[in-house]
């Protein structure tokens, strides 16, 4: 005889699945990295009370499903080494993931890896995990190390994507013009030659890095400051599936967490309370209040480098089919 | 002790332009120091920088430096006038010996633009046609519309054996048509194995040319040839020309062809 | 003369210096790699030896001390020339013994193959080199197949450990600062073997210059000319000249380092590039450094610092070729036999 109380399951990260009587438990790893000393434990769990099985999630967490709702205790005591490894805020020791609205903070693999990438993401997925988590409003948050935005930011409430602000050494430059062909061939085309010297369009340039990795003479390299694009409010779903706009164009780290933050009071003023499960998109709220009444919430207290650009007021696009 | 710096030009005045088609003038500059057919001055061009031009002619006092208007490259000088200044250096190279040549049956096979390095031999021998026992001037252009020094030939054909050719004709032309090759046979040649052949023009035409005067008998020791690459500072530094072991701003531009037959880019 | 010192007392000597010399050593450059949070080590100014990266290669050589990146040669207006002024300072460069040996190979060309360059000159004639001993070798290095391993031909030697230095001085000016110090009987360090050994064939014949071989380094190299620059033994450069104003009549003159690699180092102004195949600029790069330069200056080019190998984007192994031609060579010479 099952009593259960599925809200508190659900914020508890288990789902509730169309098996009577079995439920999947959802594994967060912020940033998509862990070590590989975990994997045991989570074939453990998979092994021992599921059905053997691990599914790999989208937003890069691990679902393991086949629980019986009867052994959620067990599995939280065993996710426990787990939380504490990938360093979860929790509120209760021993009782699991304390929230699930806010989901897994995912990444690219970013600078420890790939080469195109400006900064490391995984790092800044965990920096702002400590931020965010364990709030229970639905929010999703993903990092990207360049603009090719492998981890589809433009498919997120947040989308952070990262910049480099190219600095240019003259008296290092051959004129070889394997920055102005790169830029070209494989960015949006923002150098040109003037007197064999490189001018790099500032308005166009999306700090892709591209230039800095193709000089030969390091005439071309990195800013000491990593600068971010800050996109918001994409989304899938039924009613208006749609792409993030930008938001602010070389931003700091700083200015993203206070605003991803100060969003979360905009949420908790404009939530409608009798939206089915008590939840509902950022997303529809802000096209409920309008951009402005937004902005106004998310820019309280927030520093603008003297490089950013705001880009006001957003426009989404999308497809409507309501 | 002051080294003297070969990077800096010097001024030269420009004594005559000669038009030649459209894209092609021949500049008669001041110089007067030695100068020998074949070697190359870099020549300062207003608003695009330096070009290796070849030597086409010598006067008293002066060089004739033909300049094609190729891309960017040089366009610009022909804004200058005479009276007006060129920055030149020079002059580089080891040019054209008439001393190898003279008392010989003398073929001279040119390619277009190919004809400046050589025409002060040709002027040379049309000079002098006892220096030698007999010149014959085989070149080829691509139309009517591209002959070059057009007055020279007028000159030439009174004492040198002058054979012109186009690629292709244009209406009205009713000279030789065809590559310069199938005229080498036709050239009356009385020993091949003395003979001198000099070949110059773009790459391919000096390879067919220099297997068709092998056909007639020519010896590879008596074949010269000079070879355009891109010379940037001529002296043996910048490393643009350099092909094996050889800088042929240095070595070259002109090679007889036991050695010249090496060169491979 | 040998001598052993201090940290201290150095770096006042090169303080004292630097009033007429400028110093250059390899250093670190924090993020200035191709990749994000990677280093370059190149060469800069130094005043404290303890900016001296010793524990690393430095992925680009000294020579741009001697040959600036780019260099104005001299300004002009319509009728007049002005040479660029030299530095007012000399120079003290702190380098290795295989790049020792690659300052041979630039003076062939800057002093010898054809006229003086001036612009050199100048800056050679005033400049110190400072060893940099070798404990260990690095990775790809392979400079005792080359033959570069060790070098006498310095102006002081000088190793740091701790507050200890120990000097080889050949400079009097060195030997006159360190008057005082205890004499020591100081031997640079090299190494005897790299795991990296290359054996250069004794000629390549022609036949082999469209060899089949090359074609696979035209399938890989991407023309980016990264071997070239921080190659201690590319010397080669492109004039650019640029004008300050419309009419073209006035601006400067420089050189810029050129690449046998990149596009455009062949091109004729009619368009005509005589190496297009990247294989070929393979093939042409690799006999000059060690077949046809020996041919004319009697000695190898390359000087074993594998430098190329280390910056190589698509891992092209020079060190690897010339052990693969110089099989090929032997397997020819065999089929001819």
């Amino acid at each position: 005889m099952l009593d259960l109380n599925t809200k508190k399951i659900k914020k508890n990260a288990y789902r509730i699945t169309k098996v009577r009587g079995e439920t999947a438990s959802r594994i967060r790893v912020p940033g998509g990295l862990l070590t590989a000393e975990l994997l045991p434990l989570i074939q453990n769990i998979a092994e021992t009370y599921g059905n053997g099985r691990i599914h790999l999630t989208t937003r890069q967490g691990f679902e393991i499903p086949g629980i019986k709702f009867t052994d959620m205790e067990a599995v939280n005591a065993l996710l426990q080494p787990i939380i504490d490894k990938l360093d979860i805020n929790q509120e209760i020791p021993g009782k699991g993931y304390t929230s699930a609205g806010t989901r897994n903070i995912s990444a690219c693999i970013g600078s420890n890896t790939c080469p195109f990438a400006t900064y490391n993401t995984t790092n800044f997925a965990k920096k702002m995990e400590q931020e965010i988590f364990p709030n229970d409003l639905h929010f999703k948050v993903a990092f990207t190390g360049c603009a090719n935005d492998c981890i589809k930011t433009r498919m997120q409430d947040f989308g952070i994507i990262g910049m480099t602000e190219p600095q240019y050494q003259k008296e290092r430059c051959i004129g070889c013009q394997a920055c102005v062909k790169a830029c070209q061939k494989k960015s949006v085309d923002a150098l040109s030659v003037e007197n064999y010297r490189i001018v790099r369009n500032t308005e166009k340039c999306v700090g892709c890095g591209e230039c800095v990795i193709n000089c030969p003479t390091r005439a071309w390299t990195r800013s000491p400051e990593t600068y971010y694009r800050l996109v918001l409010m994409g989304r899938t779903g039924k009613r208006n599936p749609r792409l993030a706009e930008d938001f602010l164009v070389w931003a700091t780290e700083d200015a993203i967490i206070k605003i991803v933050k100060n969003t979360y009071d905009f949420v908790n003023h404009y939530i409608d309370r009798e939206a089915p499960g008590g939840k509902e998109h950022i997303g529809y709220i802000i096209d409920r209040t309008g951009f402005e009444e937004y902005k106004k919430w998310a820019m309280e207290g927030v520093e603008l480098d003297l490089r950013t650009i705001v880009k006001n007021p957003i426009y989404w696009g999308g497809i409507h089919y309501d | 002790m002051t080294v003297i710096n070969p990077y800096i030009p010097f001024l030269s005045e420009i004594v005559a332009v000669i038009k030649h088609t459209e894209i092609e003038f021949t500049f008669r500059m001041t110089y007067s120091g030695e100068v020998k057919p074949g070697q190359f001055f870099e020549v300062s061009l207003p608003k695009f920088g330096e070009a290796p031009i070849s030597v086409s002619g010598i006067g008293d006092g002066t060089v004739d430096l033909t300049i094609r208007k190729v891309g960017k490259v040089t366009d610009e000088i022909f804004e200058n006038y005479v009276g007006d200044t060129l920055f030149l250096r020079g002059p580089y190279g080891n040019g054209f010996d008439i001393a190898n040549y003279k008392g010989k049956e003398i073929i001279l096979v040119a390619g277009g633009t190919g004809l400046s390095p050589v025409k002060g031999i040709v002027d040379y021998f049309s000079a002098h046609p006892d220096d030698c026992k007999s010149f014959t001037l085989l070149v080829g252009f691509k139309s009517p519309n591209d002959v070059l020094f057009k007055k020279d030939f007028e000159e030439w054909e009174k004492n040198l054996n002058v054979i012109m050719t186009v690629d292709t004709p244009v209406d009205g032309y009713c000279g030789k048509c065809g590559l310069v090759t199938q005229y080498i046979p036709e050239i009356p040649i009385e020993n091949s194995d003395q003979a001198v052949g000099i070949v110059v023009g773009p790459p391919m035409m000096m390879k067919c040319t220099i297997t068709e005067l092998f056909n007639v008998g020519f010896k590879e020791e008596n074949i010269w040839i000079s070879q355009e690459r891109k010379m940037c500072c001529g002296i043996g530094k910048c490393g643009h020309c350099k092909i094996d072991d050889t800088y042929i701003c240095l070595d070259g531009p002109v090679f007889n062809y036991t050695k010249g037959k090496f060169l491979k880019d | 003369m040998g001598y052993q010192t201090t940290l201290a007392k150095i770096n006042a000597i090169f303080s004292d210096l630097s009033k007429d010399y400028v110093i250059y050593a390899p250093k670190r450059f924090v993020g200035d790699g191709t990749f994000t949070n990677i280093d370059t080590i190149r060469y800069g100014e130094i005043t404290d030896l303890s900016e001296i990266e010793f524990a690393e290669k430095s992925n680009y050589s000294f020579k741009e001390v001697l040959l600036p990146i780019s260099e104005t040669l001299f300004y002009f207006t319509e009728n007049e020339m002005k040479e660029a002024d030299a530095p007012k300072k000399g120079a003290i460069v702190f380098l290795r013994s295989c790049d020792l040996h690659g300052l041979k190979r630039m003076d062939t060309i800057y002093l010898e193959n054809g006229a003086v360059d001036t612009y050199y000159k100048r800056l050679r004639d005033k400049t110190k080199f400072i060893l940099m001993g070798c404990e260990n070798s690095f990775e790809n290095c392979f400079c005792v197949s080359m033959g570069t391993q060790k070098s006498d031909d310095y102006d002081a030697y000088i190793k740091v450990d701790g507050n200890a230095v120990l000097v080889d001085s050949h400079w009097d000016l060195l030997d006159a600062a360190l008057a005082g110090a205890t004499e020591a009987s100081v031997m640079p360090d090299s190494v005897t073997a790299n795991n990296t050994v290359v054996t250069v064939p004794e000629t390549v014949p022609q036949t082999l210059f469209d060899a089949p071989f090359w074609e696979d380094y035209g399938n890989r190299c991407i023309a980016c000319g990264r071997c070239n620059f921080v190659c201690p033994t590319c010397t080669c450069f492109t004039m650019q000249d640029i004008f300050y104003t419309d009419n073209g009549k006035a601006g400067e003159r420089r050189r810029v380092w050129a690449s046998c690699h990149v596009d455009g180092y062949t091109d004729m102004a009619g368009g005509h590039a005589f190496r297009n195949d990247k294989g070929q600029r393979m093939r042409f790069k690799v006999m000059h450094k060690v077949n046809d330069y020996k041919r004319r200056f009697g000695t190898h080019m390359c000087i074993g610092c594998g430098r190329c190998d280390d910056v190589c984007p698509e891992y092209i192994s020079f060190a690897n070729c010339i052990n693969k031609l110089n099989t090929l060579v032997n397997d020819s010479v065999k089929e001819e036999n």
